[in-house]
């Protein structure tokens, strides 16, 4: 009885339902690129204590000596840049955080092909230590999804910087047990075969967060640390030669 | 002949008269013909927008591929909300139907469509997670599809090439519209986790499933749909004789024959047949209130242009009082009179007009932003449209408010007594 009014009732509500689905363009694919969905709110989370905060916008095509720059960038990463979805034209966001005039913080997130879909890996710095003050997923379609959002896992992180990363380059070239090297030390969750792929893209996420934040904030002050391990590796390869 | 030519003449020489008082008050004939343009620019962005959305509803529904759709019978609005808010209450058809309906003498092609709303990971950036999102699962016959959309294309390119539609056997396969390829950043042989949750169950159960193909943009729904095969989909939503819609094209579509083919198949007690002119008659109606709206804007704003310049010209009426009583008395004819204050008018009109016209036409992209920012209206592509046939109109339309507007002042100027002018212009 109550199926038959409402299916009297209904016609009109029947066409709204077909405009909403064969119709209305979803909400779900709107944002593309790495912003944060709510800039406003979710850097008032990241920092309670948050007045205003400024975003910019920085690409390889804006700047001067762009090409080299970013050519350097597949260097730094150690692995190819995916040719559709992390190509010289990419666009990325910085956000920078202020307590009244004083900068408190700065946020910037990277897009990585993880094995079934986007990883966007964020990371919250110190503006002048360039240290990893947070750092965290936005979004992550993985099956280890629930490990790697494990804020023990995350927590292993923070206060890492650029250079932990170059280091751990040339200690895997020279000394791969070397106590000094903390990305070494990092404790991956219990991963398998389906898994681990997305760590593997989240590490190379934050690594390319960080160069890129070394490119773009910090004036490129790690740069000693890659050349020493790109020394390093060189010497490795020369040797095996 | 000679007669026209003199005529002519006069005509140009009075253009150049109304010409040269208009400019004599440059700063006041500016400002009414900005009056003008103003109510002119809006009524062109409406006509604009009136005629550009019609345009983009039709190519939606065109681009939907179906005339009518047969589904199951129900409130559907309550399914549509939960839909949208990522919940899964879809109204489903027994698959017979389709076994039904399939063999209708004026079908001249039909696809059974299931679809499913499958969970994918928010976007967020608390510890605590963020709520889950979701993602339209198109389960499709490919090969009957295809038939009723001829234009979707496959993205062709380095980490596209190769793309195909998935086999009926194959139940790991999926085609992404292009902003799914793009939002997932997937390519073609990329893996594509999608979480399901089997009708019955309350856990969503993730699969791994190959992307095997990337479609072109075509700006529809389709863009962000993951396809997938339709027995597949049923399975993965334990669903597996149902379909949620028959999308399907008469041999003959006209008004007469959709009722027919809507009487013969309202009987089946499960479904309930939609032509999609209805659906048409549905998104406009939704922005009909709004049109109405600012059409009585724009009319405002014509009414008050129109005051402005029949003020205007009053205004330069009596202030050139003497000057119409000097020009009487040295023999200019009441029509005279009357004919060189009305091209005044009709001159400020068309100026405003052009203007208008023109600032609409500039301010196209803006305007369109505009409405878009403000209301979803479920059509995607240019829905401002400025065609010349608006402009006219619109040009049309600022000439009779002009011959309108100038009646009066002109009448003034041209019942004024020449002694009683030239005193009055004196005092």
């Amino acid at each position: 009885m109550l199926l038959e009014r409402c299916s009297i009732t209904c016609i009109g509500k029947t066409l709204m339902m077909i405009v909403a689905i064969f119709l209305l363009p979803q909400r779900a694919w709107a944002a593309i690129g790495c912003t944060l969905t709510d800039p406003a709110e979710d850097l008032k989370y990241l920092y309670p204590e948050m007045t205003s905060y400024k975003e910019e916008l920085k690409e390889f095509t804006r700047m001067t000596g762009g090409t080299v720059l970013f050519a350097s960038l597949k260097d730094r990463l150690g692995s190819d840049l995916d040719p559709i979805y992390e190509t010289y034209e990419t666009p990325y966001t910085v956000y920078s955080v202020f307590k009244g005039t004083q900068k408190m913080g700065i946020v910037h997130g990277v897009n990585v092909p993880g094995k079934g879909g986007v990883i966007q890996v964020f990371l919250s710095m110190d503006p002048t230590t360039a240290e990893i003050r947070k750092f965290f997923f936005q979004r992550l379609e993985s099956p280890a999804a629930t490990q790697l959002r494990l804020k023990a896992f995350r927590e292993q992180f923070e206060k890492m910087t650029l250079a932990d990363f170059y280091k751990h380059d040339y200690y895997a070239a020279v000394d791969p047990h070397a106590p000094a090297d903390k990305l070494g030390k990092i404790k991956p969750p219990a991963l398998d075969a389906t898994t681990r792929p997305d760590y593997d893209a989240s590490l190379r996420g934050i690594r390319k967060n960080l160069i890129l934040l070394d490119f773009f904030i910090y004036g490129k002050r790690f740069e000693p640390f890659f050349e020493k391990s790109k020394q390093a590796l060189q010497r490795k390869n020369k040797t095996k030669g | 002949m000679g007669k026209i030519n003199k005529s002519s003449m006069r005509v140009v020489q009075y253009m150049r008269l109304a010409f040269k008082n208009l400019r004599r008050r440059m700063v006041r004939t500016a400002l009414t013909v900005s009056g003008v343009a103003l109510a002119v620019a809006v009524a062109v962005s409406l006509g604009g927008f009136m005629l550009g959305y019609r345009g983009a509803i039709d190519k939606s529904i065109e681009m939907l591929g179906f005339q009518v759709m047969i589904m199951a019978k129900g409130c559907p609005y309550e399914a549509a909300t939960m839909m949208l808010k990522g919940g899964t209450g879809l109204l489903y058809l027994p698959s017979e139907t389709f076994d039904k309906v399939k063999n209708d003498p004026d079908i001249a092609s039909i696809t059974p469509v299931f679809v499913g709303i499958a969970e994918k990971e928010g976007s967020g950036v608390r510890d605590e997670g963020s709520e889950k999102t979701f993602s339209i699962i198109s389960g499709i016959d490919a090969s009957s599809f295809t038939v009723m959309k001829p234009w979707l294309k496959f993205k062709q390119g380095p980490g596209y090439d190769g793309g195909h539609w998935f086999s009926t056997t194959a139940n790991k396969e999926v085609v992404l519209g292009f902003e799914a390829a793009e939002y997932e950043q997937r390519k073609v042989g990329d893996t594509f986790y999608v979480s399901i949750t089997p009708h019955g169950t309350t856990h969503p159960v993730q699969h791994a499933l190959t992307v095997v193909g990337v479609l072109e943009r075509t700006g529809t729904q389709d863009d962000g749909t993951v396809f997938m095969p339709i027995d597949a989909a049923r399975t993965y939503f334990n669903r597996q004789n149902q379909v949620t819609i028959l999308g399907i094209k008469l041999k003959e579509f006209s008004a007469f024959k959709m009722h027919e083919f809507e009487a013969r198949w309202l009987k089946l007690p499960e479904v309930q047949v939609v032509g999609l002119q209805q659906v048409k008659n549905t998104l406009v109606g939704l922005v009909a209130t709004a049109q109405t709206m600012i059409a009585a804007v724009a009319v405002i704003a014509v009414i008050v242009a129109l005051i402005g310049v029949i003020n205007t010209i009053l205004m330069s009426v009596y202030e050139r009082t003497g000057e119409i009583g000097i020009m009487k008395a040295i023999g200019a004819s009441r029509s005279d009179i009357f004919e060189l204050i009305w091209l005044e008018t009709l001159m400020i009109c068309v100026f405003g007009a052009l203007l208008g016209s023109a600032a609409a036409v500039l301010g196209t992209g803006l305007v369109e932003h505009a409405i878009k920012s403000l209301a979803d209206l479920g059509v995607s592509g240019s829905i401002v449209k400025i065609t010349p046939a608006v402009i006219g109109y619109a040009v049309i339309g600022a000439m009779i408010l002009g011959f309108l507007g100038g009646l009066y002042p002109a009448w003034r100027a041209a019942s004024m007594r020449p002694v009683e002018a030239i005193r009055e212009g004196a005092a």
